[in-house]
This record gives C-alpha cells, structure tokens and sequence, in this order.
C-alpha cells in the first residue's frame, strides 16, 4: 500500500515537472530526432570552419565516441532576429548527424525562443520547429527573404513576420509568427555546415563504424552509409552479410544502393557471387536487372551460378533475357553446355528472343556441334 | 523578217531550255528524276500509332513478345511528352514505399539515370505535399536516344515523320492509310494501338470521343537565366507585371499570374497556353506560336527590370506540350471516384499514382491521395466501345476529367503502354479481340516483362 502511494505521488511529480514550462524549471529546451549512433559522446573535438554566413562563430564541435567514433556535431549559434525594429540575440546551439543530417537543437538554460510580441514558443511549437528542421528538402531552401515576409520591410533583413502578412504557401514550412527564425536555422542547417559534417565524418570512415550507422533507425541514414562503401572502405565480411541483407523486396532504393555498394575486387568471390544468386531467386524483375548488371563488374563468373543463369534464360524476357545475354558475351561464356542452353532459344516462336540467341551465338564462337547444327538451322529458315 | 526573228527567239529559249533540262554535270554528279512518292503496302501484328510516353512502351512490349511491330511517329524522335515536350521527369513509380509501376518503362528511365551518373530520389521517404520529390529528373535528350536504342533492338520498325489519314477495320484487319515527308502508305495490321493522346486513330476509325468545353492548358517548358532571384526586389517587380497586364501588353494566364514563380522556377514548367491542342498540325502550330510569342514578349519585359536586365533564354522544347485533348468513350469510364479509392477492378493491368492535377487558367493545386491509395487501371478502360482489335494507351484513357488530370501523368502512361502492348500482341497471337484474351495469360506476360499488374506478387 504504501507502495502504491509513492508510485502514486511519483507519477504525479512527473506529471507536474511535464506540464511545467522549461525555463520555469531551468532544464535546457532541447528536442532532437533519433540519432544514427546511440554510442555515448566521449570526447569533443573543435574545427575552425569558414561557414560563410553573419553568425559570430565558425567552431564546428565533433562529438566522439570512447570508439573514436563520430556520433554528432554542434554549433552554437548567436544571431539576431528582429521583431518591429526591436531585436533580439538568438541562443542555441545546433546538431547535425553525422551523416549531416539535422538532429536538434538546444538552448542555454533560462533561454527560450520567442515569436512576434516576444511571446515564447509553446512546446508544441518547438515541436513543430523540430520537425521543420528536419525536412531536407522543405522549400525554404528556395524561399527569398521578400517571398517570406511580403509586407513592408521597415525593419531590413532579419524581421520576423509579425501578422498576416506571411504568404500562405509559406506557413506551410514554418514556425507561425517566427518565420525569419525558421528560414534562419534552416539555412544554418542545410549551409555549408552540413558539407564540413559529411566532410569530417568521411575522414573517419571505417567498415566498424559503418556498421552502426548501417544500424540507424533513420532510412536515410542506411542510404548515406551505403553510399559511402565503395571507394571509402573495404567490404569486410561483416559489412558485406549486412549489405547483402538489404537486398530484397522491402525497399527499392537500399536495395539498389545495397547492389551499388559491391566493388569488383568483392566480386572476385565465389562465396558472394552465390550469394548474389541466392538473391536473384528471391528479387523482383527490376532487382533481378541490377544483379545481373552487378555481375557484368565481377571479373570472371562462377561456375555454378552461370548455369544458373544460363537455365533461367528458358523462362527469362526482354530487358532480363537481354542483361544475361549482355553478361554472358562479356564475359565470353562460350563453354557448350551454355550454348546448347542458349542455342535452345533458336527455335522459340518468339522472334525477338531467337533473335537475341542468335546474335549472342554468332558473336561468341561456340565449338559444339548440336549449336552448330541448330545455328544452320536458323540461318536456313531465316535465310541469313 | 517579225516572223524570222521571233523564230530564232524561240529557238533560241528552246536551246535555253533543253540546257536547263541537261545541266553540265560535274564528276560524280547524277541527275535526279522528280520524286514521286510511291504508295507501298506493308503487313504487320501490330501497328502503334504515336511514339511517345506511352506507345514506345507500348511498341518495345509487343515487339519483345515475339510479334510484328510497327510504330509511326509524326516528329522526329521518341518520348514526346518526356522529350519533345521538355518534361523530362516522368512522373512517379514509386507509392507509400513500394514501387507500383515497373517493367518497360521503369527499365528505360533507371538506364537513362545510370547512364548520366544521376542518382534516384529516395523513394522510402514519404513525398508529403511535395510529389515532386519522387519524380526522376532525366536528361531528355538521351532518354530519347536510349529509347529509340531500345525500340530498334526490340525489333520495332519505327517509321517517323508520319501520320495516319484513315483506319478501316477489313477482314478482322486494320487497314490504315499513313502520309509522311515523301511517304504514302498503307499499313494491314491485324491489332492497332492508338498512343496519339489525343486518341486520333480511334477518331479516324470512327469511334466517339470525350472532350471537356475547357480543357486545360499546355505548356512550352524553357529555361531562363543570368539573374540572381534571391536579390531580386519581388514586390516592385510584382508590381510593375500587374502594371504590364492592367495595359494588356501582358496576359494574365500566360504564367499564371505570377511573374515570382516564373523568376524562382526559371521556366521550369510554368507556362501556360489556353487551348493548346496537339490533335492537328494546324492546332499544335497555333499552340507552338503562341506559346514562342509570348515566352519572347516576357523576355523583353523581363529585361527591364531592375536585376533582370541580363535575362536570358539558355534553352527552349521545340513545341508546347498539351496535357488534355481528347478522351476514348470506353468498355469501362475511370471515374474521380475510383482514382481516389484505388479501386481495383478485375481486369486491371498497371496501376497509376499521382495527385488529381487540374491545371487551369490560375495555375493548379494538387489533390493528394490518401495514404495507402494506389489507383488501377482496368483493360476495359483502354478499348474503345464498339471496336475491335483497337485499343488504347495514355492520357486519352477513359476517365472523367478529375481522373484523367491524374492518369495523364507519363509514368501512368507507361504503365498502360506496356499492358497494351502485351493485350495486343496476345490478341494477334490468339486470333482475337484483347477483350478477349484470358486475363491470366495477359497477367503472366506483362509480369515475365516486369510490368506490375494490380494484385501481383512484384508489387514491393
């Protein structure tokens, strides 16, 4: 029972410090989004970096983990926003990822964020403010200053939209009442900040550190890391198990950036090469394309998976039928029983793919007698 | 001696003139005999007409299931909307995560992204508001190239520069009359695809069509430059356009009121051309001129003003693309309804995404589709009533004019090329009419080429 009271009052002390404003508590106003990492900071590094923007400040802050790996980046931001000719200094201190996506933000303690009228941000617009800012392609990035605040601009660059005056397709994409605020921090975001993030974290690539990004909850995350394989860092087994389990069905882009991100020199082996074939079973017509595409880079064929290849030309069609006959002739297949196989296609009703068995046939000089007869045969009926 | 001399001239012009008719000829040089242009007959399976978004697909399907194909275009490259007209981002393939239309056409826009180191949107990411984040940006011109590549490999004849001027169903044949730059032929195919988009050979062969009394308009895509848009002072500019128009030395509808969004887009698919008509050469050439005449007259206004003056036009499409002409009445009329609902019909064969996109004289503002809708495309949709062995592929689609607004949209358009080619080339191999065909044989081929069917394990 007593147990029950103080369940009781804790939750109610929770609830209380929830509904109570930040500044009233004097905890920092910080939201942020789900980060790649979820590995401790350990050490914080400092770059000096040319930002190319009015901010007072060009320290990019790397945050580490006990690895040596990356985990996030931060700013801190001193800036001066406007409301009807009186200003104000904008605290806060900005995060990236370190894919150099935005992570969050968070202010001094006792700072707050303020619309027009000086009026704080309600938690449900920092929320909103959150979520604006974590939109890489929100039109902002395209808005001029006179689209946002089409009114008088008594008080030059930097005021914040006091009324009406904001454009409807802008408050779509920001903050009501803090527009200028919201352009702002976007750009600070999306600026040359974001660049030296990508920049840092690709000096310290490593198929360990990849791993955990390739561990992120964000999609886009996986797509950067992906993307940051070949020519980066070699494809250990580890890394290689994760990427091949990309590659399947569920999402288009990591699976085609999953192919992607296999190097030739990876292709050497015969382990992988089956382990591709093994996929091509299971994948889609247009997944099936790019691992036939992928083998073209492989420098020779394994045994097993060409006359796996070689049998799925029976019920193969067009762009298929096609990308395996393109793979085969670059890499010479000429041994009979592939031919024989090939050479079967010769007398299908459909032109278009006897066709295709001919040219490959007549490109590739197979020394099979059963080709060679079925070969005369279709020279004869076509009279070629 | 009047009679004499007027003899010795008229010899004499008779010598002129027999040296007209034999001309010295220099080594290497024949005479060339006046052309006469020769009617010719040829027979094939299947006959497309219109080599754009659509009949391309429509045309590489047909030929690579093994049957006779010829496609006549009236320009002189293929892709029309994606390359003649300039919108080189062919709408979406992609819906909520999964991809929705594949086969031919996905084929021929990711070789066309590979082959100019581009790289695709990330599809995963819901497009919110913004669709314009999943559509695939191409270079149009080697799109075009790729295309024809693709098309010629699969077998197709394309014959371009011309276009039908007759199409009579005989003997369980199409017997159409073509005319081009010193052509006059008569094509016998025993299916015919009509991918005009302004359903002009089901016109021809009799067949009702469906037009709205306003259609909406065309637009002639260009790109402008040599201004910094973030400097510009928009609201003296906005004011001195509403001057211009107040004049009337400006059209209002031009560019939808709105000369910002023609600074900031830089002409990327603002324009707008009332009425534009692709139907006839007299119609697309009024569309072409106006839509000339009045970027050049903007141009000049542009360059007066402040922060403007360096305009400049960096490239123009060769035509006004038309986003709406005329509809086929057929077996089965899209409705609004069935868009939004993604209703799926027995017989659908691809699926369509896109919002209900009305463009009109104040500009558009897209409709989207509630999460989870993927609309179809049923087969009866794309055969006109009363018809056999025709049928069609496109924006000309049976729809109302909500639907049509959204199934217009090119990657829609590819979706139901592929189906038709596949219904056509079944139909010429099983000796019928693609109503017809069964629908599971129609559902395999179009699956063995990729494509997506409604319903179909590719689907994700």
């Amino acid at each position: 029972m007593p147990g029950i009271h103080r369940r009781a009052l804790l939750n109610v002390l929770l609830i209380g410090i929830l509904l109570l404003p930040a500044w009233v508590t004097q905890e920092p106003i910080r939201y942020f989004q789900a980060p790649a990492l979820s590995l401790k900071p350990d050490t914080v590094l400092a770059y000096t970096v040319d930002f190319k923007d009015d901010v007072d400040n060009d320290t990019l802050f790397q945050n580490r983990s006990k690895e040596g790996y990356p985990v996030s980046y931060f700013r801190r931001i001193k800036t001066s926003v406007c409301f009807d000719n009186k200003c104000r200094l904008v605290d806060i201190t900005l995060y990236w990822n370190v894919t150099g996506r935005y992570l969050g933000f968070e202010l001094p303690k006792g700072e707050f964020l303020s619309k027009t009228e000086h009026e704080p941000f309600t938690p449900v617009e920092y929320a909103r403010l959150n979520e604006l800012l974590a939109d890489p392609f929100s039109p902002l990035a395209n808005f001029s200053y006179e689209e946002l605040v089409p009114k008088s601009a008594s008080a030059g660059a930097g005021v914040d939209a006091v009324s009406s005056a904001t454009a409807k397709n802008v408050l779509e994409y920001v903050v009501e009442g803090a527009v200028y605020t919201t352009y702002k921090l976007w750009h600070l975001i999306y600026g040359p900040a974001r660049q030296e993030v990508v920049s840092l974290t690709e000096q310290r690539l490593s198929p360990g550190f990849l791993l955990k990004i390739l561990e992120s909850p964000d999609a886009s995350d996986k797509i950067w890391a992906l993307n940051h394989i070949r020519g980066y860092v070699d494809l250990t087994p580890e890394l290689r198990k994760t990427v091949l389990s990309f590659i399947d069905n569920n999402q288009f882009n990591r699976a085609e950036r999953a192919i992607n991100a296999l190097e030739p020199k990876a292709l050497r082996s015969d382990t992988l090469q089956l382990a591709l074939l093994e996929k091509y079973v299971r994948v889609n017509y247009a997944l099936k394309n790019q691992l036939i595409l992928k083998l073209k880079e492989a420098p020779r064929l394994n045994d097993q998976l060409k006359t796996a290849l070689a049998r799925s030309l029976a019920s193969a069609n067009g762009e298929l039928l096609s990308n395996t006959l393109d793979l085969f002739q670059h890499h010479r297949v000429a041994d009979p029983e592939t031919g024989r196989i090939i050479a079967g296609l010769l007398q299908n009703d459909n032109n278009f793919l006897a066709r295709k068995a001919f040219t490959y046939l007549k490109n590739v000089k197979i020394e099979d007698r059963i080709v060679e007869k079925q070969l005369n045969a279709y020279r004869l009926k076509h009279n070629l | 001696m009047e009679k004499v001399k007027r003899r010795s001239a008229l010899s004499a012009l008779g010598v002129l003139s027999l040296g007209m008719a034999a001309p010295t000829l220099s080594k290497g040089e024949v005479v060339a005999e006046p052309y006469k242009v020769q009617k010719q007959t040829l027979k094939t399976d299947i006959l497309v007409i219109g080599g754009g978004t659509a009949g391309v697909v429509a045309a590489i399907q047909a030929a690579r299931a093994g049957r006779k194909t010829i496609l006549v275009e009236n320009g002189s490259q293929l892709g029309g909307t994606t390359t003649t007209g300039g919108v080189a981002f062919p709408g979406i393939f992609f819906a909520w995560g999964k991809q929705v239309i594949g086969g031919i056409g996905w084929e021929m826009v990711q070789e066309a992204v590979a082959l100019n180191d581009d790289r695709l949107p990330d599809f995963s990411i819901p497009h919110g508001k913004q669709h314009p984040r999943h559509q695939v940006r191409l270079n149009g011109q080697l799109y075009a190239m790729l295309i024809e590549e693709k098309a010629v490999e699969a077998g197709v004849q394309i014959r371009f520069y011309e276009t039908p001027t007759s199409a009579v169903f005989q003997k369980g044949n199409w017997v159409v009359q073509t005319v081009g730059k010193g052509t006059n032929t008569e094509i016998i195919a025993n299916q015919v695809i009509d991918c005009t988009g302004n359903a002009y050979a089901a016109s021809l062969a009799g067949f009702t069509l469906l037009r709205e009394a306003v259609t909406q308009p065309g637009t002639l895509m260009f790109q402008i430059g040599g201004y910094d848009f973030k400097s510009l002072d928009l609201k003296l500019i906005q004011a001195r356009y509403q001057e211009e128009i107040k004049k009337g030395t400006l059209v209002k509808s031009d560019f939808r009121n709105n000369i910002v969004g023609l600074l900031k887009s830089a002409g990327d698919n603002i324009q707008h051309v009332l009425g534009a008509d692709s139907t006839t050469s007299e119609s697309h050439t009024q569309a072409n001129i106006y839509g000339r005449a009045s970027l050049l007259k903007t141009l000049r206004f542009l360059r007066t003003l402040p922060g403007c003056e360096k305009t400049r036009i960096i490239d123009v499409q060769n035509e006004t693309g038309v986003r709406e002409t005329y509809r086929i009445d057929g077996h089965y009329k899209i409705t609004h309804q069935d868009y939004v609902t993604g209703k799926v019909f027995d017989d659908s064969v691809s699926y369509s995404y896109y919002p209900i996109d009305v463009h009109d004289e104040n500009g558009v503002l897209p409709d989207h589709l509630k999460e989870g809708v993927v609309p179809t495309v049923p087969l009866r949709a794309l055969v006109p009533k009363n018809s056999r062995n025709f049928l069609i592929a496109g924006r000309s689609v049976s729809s109302d004019r909500l639907a049509n607004s959204a199934l217009r949209v090119q990657a829609s358009c590819m979706g139901m090329g592929q189906a038709a080619g596949a219904a056509a080339a079944l139909a010429s191999m099983q000796n019928k009419t693609p109503l017809d065909v069964p629908f599971g044989d129609l559902r395999k081929l179009i699956e063995e080429h990729g494509g997506i069917v409604p319903g179909s394990s590719q689907k994700g």
